[in-house]
């Protein structure tokens, strides 16, 4: 999943105003933002798989992407927006592991439940449904996409441009898409 | 593409987003009052 948890950060962000917008939309691509480095450090492992949905696997990412170190690192970046108030460093913990729990449905059992176990979670929809994992995620954005719009029309606080961020969105979800994504 | 080159993919791929749609949803600046009063 890819626009998909940006469009759930706005959505939070709409939820709760006062949470700084860099932050949320930090907060929920945090997962992959550590799976980049740990695999150029050598810590996980991604193998490349042409004309094989998605177009890669998966193969170790027990370090970014358990589901005990997605509570971890959900929770830890809760804490460096304390400053903020409770109810903020809540809604970053929550977006950070909005993360894992929307690549839940999408990734095949690569998701360790920690880092070494030997049960993995994930329902597979982007080999089982190589094009109709695309549709759901669109459908997730339009949910949450809609409700941010919705929410920012009645909102001097934030969402000052709602369509264009829903161009962006739509943007980046074409990019990610079967036809057009470069993996 | 590399894994390396996926890694930096996926992690560009989620940074770049993030000013942007922070630019496009910071609070629109308040409408003009209009003129203000006459001076005559």
């Amino acid at each position: 999943m890819y626009a998909g948890h940006f469009a759930v950060g706005l959505a939070l962000k709409a939820k709760e105003p006062r949470a700084p917008t860099w932050g949320i939309l930090t907060g929920v691509g945090l997962l992959d933002l550590l799976f980049g480095p740990l695999v150029l450090a050598g810590v996980e492992r991604a193998s490349v798989t042409p004309a094989i949905s998605p177009g890669f696997t998966l193969d170790y990412i027990d370090w970014s992407h358990s589901a005990a170190m997605a509570v971890f690192w959900s929770l830890l970046f809760g804490l460096l927006f304390l400053r903020f108030g409770s109810r903020v460093a809540g809604v970053m913990t929550l977006a950070a592991f909005s993360h894992f729990l929307l690549d839940l449905p999408m990734h095949p059992p690569d998701l360790a439940l920690w880092p070494g176990s030997p049960i993995h979670l994930g329902f597979g929809l982007w080999q089982t449904l190589p094009v109709g994992w695309w549709v759901i995620e669109l459908g997730l954005i339009a949910v949450a996409g809609g409700y941010y719009l919705r929410r920012s029309k009645a909102s001097e606080e934030f969402g000052g441009r709602p369509y264009a961020v829903l161009a962006v969105l739509l943007a980046l979800h074409l990019s990610n898409s079967p036809w057009l994504s470069p993996l | 593409m590399t894994t390396a080159g996926l890694a930096v993919f996926v992690f560009v791929g989620f940074l770049l987003p993030v000013p942007v749609l922070h630019w496009l949803d910071r609070p629109r600046p308040p409408a003009d009052a209009g003129p203000g009063p006459s001076t005559e």
